[in-house]
């Protein structure tokens, strides 16, 4: 299992890569993101401000190449015909997924280190780290976090051809309703509920509070709580879907392009 | 025992029609009742006309549809229960461009699908490049599948088929879009792979194809068996059911076989 997993989380990222889109996700848009963030935090006078411009940025980064990749590549995989061979080879679809989506995040995971880049040189914005262990331990948990929402989603896809469509309906809602880019109390009251089901909303609560110079730890370990209790939820979810899902795609032949 | 083993096998659609809001399901029967048996080691011909259900009986055997009635046995195993196991045995392409990842190399594509059965890297390096010269693509195994021709492509799509040794390949009009001197290099790749005991089942609407490499076949039209059995069998039934005409070839009797099915229709 370890050679499959290994080799098709090296096959995305050299597919990934070979996608222009892909690259100016992963490059410009950050660039983009981060001065136009800056742009919006300027004048505001917020003091975490840096924070949300550089984190913001790369997160939003981060979440874009999840979208248009890891889910994406349902469809890509499936005009490109190879989709097939995938679902019916030996080895576990989900382990492929799996794969596909840990070889996406690791070089989505850039878009961060781009903004930290962008922010530097052009606006000598720096990311103050003062607990840099809590602060690594917060990021693989966001990383695991993204992970983890990814595969259920992309599961859904293999119902559906209109793969695309969906992609792009998901993109820009996450991004607002995780607090990527601003607190999250400025969004209406009604929205709480769907952001807080969301588990990138707690990891970026968790890579804002491992920022903070005095770790509030009660704040730490319920946010922690509540990311490992959402990534198991959509563990389970993921075994769920995959039971129903791998039946409905032998029923109603969903894996091929529509002619 | 028979390495493949079909019957009664049914495989229905569901196809829905919007009009505005409201959705018109219809049921398409792709499959109705086709039964039929192949033995180990030998090329299978399925023919038939564009929607005889030649494809749908194909994507059955790989397990990618389910049946809808009917039972399939691949290598005495269950299409519909034991799909995990017939998986580890079989492959199959599809004609035509599709099926590769075009930004890999020919190698890298070779390797990663083989991994994909499982099999060790160092063992899945020597077979990829022998695949790779079996096919005549060693030179451009670290080429851009995306710079590749159609047949270039077409070879490349064989030699995945037959990275694992499956005990059965698939071929789904194989040969399709390809030149003359193309398609003659791929009948001695299939020729070679049967030699080596793979079984093979091959649909193709190039019934000249069918007779060179079939030893058995069958015609299906609407989804049912129109004819069977080897080349002379099939050209034999033809003659029957038209006495008066002089049938040759298999496309003679294909196409006085097809006709009075479609007449029946």
């Amino acid at each position: 299992m370890f050679n499959v997993l290994w080799g098709t989380i090296k096959i995305q990222m050299k597919n990934s890569w070979a996608r222009p889109m892909f690259r100016f996700t992963l490059i410009a848009s950050p660039m983009l993101n981060t001065v136009l963030i800056y742009e919006m935090f300027r004048h505001s006078g917020q003091s975490d401000a840096a924070s949300y411009i550089i984190l913001g940025s790369g997160l939003m980064g981060l979440w874009s190449s999840i979208c248009f990749s890891s889910i994406g590549d349902i469809a890509r995989d499936r005009y490109m015909g190879v989709l097939p061979f995938l679902f019916t080879s030996p080895s576990n679809y989900n382990v492929l997924i799996v794969a596909k989506t840990i070889g996406n995040t690791l070089l989505a995971s850039l878009t961060l280190v781009v903004s930290w880049l962008t922010a530097g040189l052009l606006f000598r914005l720096t990311l103050v780290v003062p607990h840099p262990i809590v602060f690594l331990g917060a990021l693989v948990v966001t990383i695991i976090g993204f992970v983890a929402i990814s595969i259920p989603i992309s599961y859904l896809m293999l119902l559906s051809r209109k793969t695309g469509l969906y992609m792009n309906v998901l993109d820009i809602p996450v991004t607002l309703l995780c607090g990527f880019v601003f607190p999250l109390n400025v969004l209406p009251q009604w929205t709480q509920p769907i952001s807080q089901a969301l588990v990138p909303t707690w990891s970026t609560r968790l890579l804002h509070l491992a920022l903070q110079p005095t770790i509030d730890w009660v704040a730490l370990r319920t946010t922690m709580t509540w990311n490992a209790g959402l990534i198991l939820l959509y563990g389970g979810l993921t075994v769920v879907f995959w039971h129903a899902i791998q039946l409905r795609v032998r029923r109603n032949a969903t894996l091929e392009v529509s002619e | 025992m028979a390495m493949i083993s079909v019957n009664h096998l049914q495989r229905d659609f569901v196809q829905r029609h919007s009009r505005t809001w409201h959705r018109h399901p219809t049921v398409v029967h792709a499959v109705r009742d086709l039964s039929f048996q192949v033995q180990a080691g030998e090329i299978f011909g399925l023919l038939g006309q564009n929607g005889a259900g030649k494809t749908t009986t194909i994507k059955t055997l790989t397990t990618l549809l389910l049946p809808t009635g009917g039972q399939a046995t691949v290598a005495g195993l269950d299409v519909a229960r034991d799909y995990k196991a017939i998986r580890q045995q079989i492959n199959f392409i599809f004609g035509g461009e599709l099926g590769l990842y075009r930004r890999l190399s020919a190698r890298d594509n070779l390797i990663y699908f083989g991994s994909l059965y499982k099999l060790p890297p160092t063992t899945l390096v020597q077979r990829a490049d022998t695949l790779l010269a079996q096919v005549g693509l060693s030179a451009e195994a670290d080429h851009l599948v995306e710079t590749f021709s159609k047949g270039m492509t077409q070879k490349l799509q064989i030699a995945r088929g037959l990275i694992n040794i499956p005990k059965v390949l698939f071929m789904d009009e194989p040969t399709i879009g390809l030149d003359a001197i193309s398609v003659q290099n791929l009948h001695q790749i299939i020729l070679q792979a049967k030699k080596s005991g793979t079984t093979i089942v091959l649909t193709t609407h190039y019934l000249p194809e069918a007779e060179l490499l079939c030893d058995h076949l069958i015609v299906i039209d609407h989804g049912q068996e129109v004819a069977s059995g080897t080349v002379a069998d099939v050209i034999a039934q033809g003659q029957k059911i038209a006495p008066k005409a002089q049938i040759a070839s298999l496309e003679e009797a294909y196409i006085t076989l097809i006709e009075r099915s479609a007449a029946h229709v």
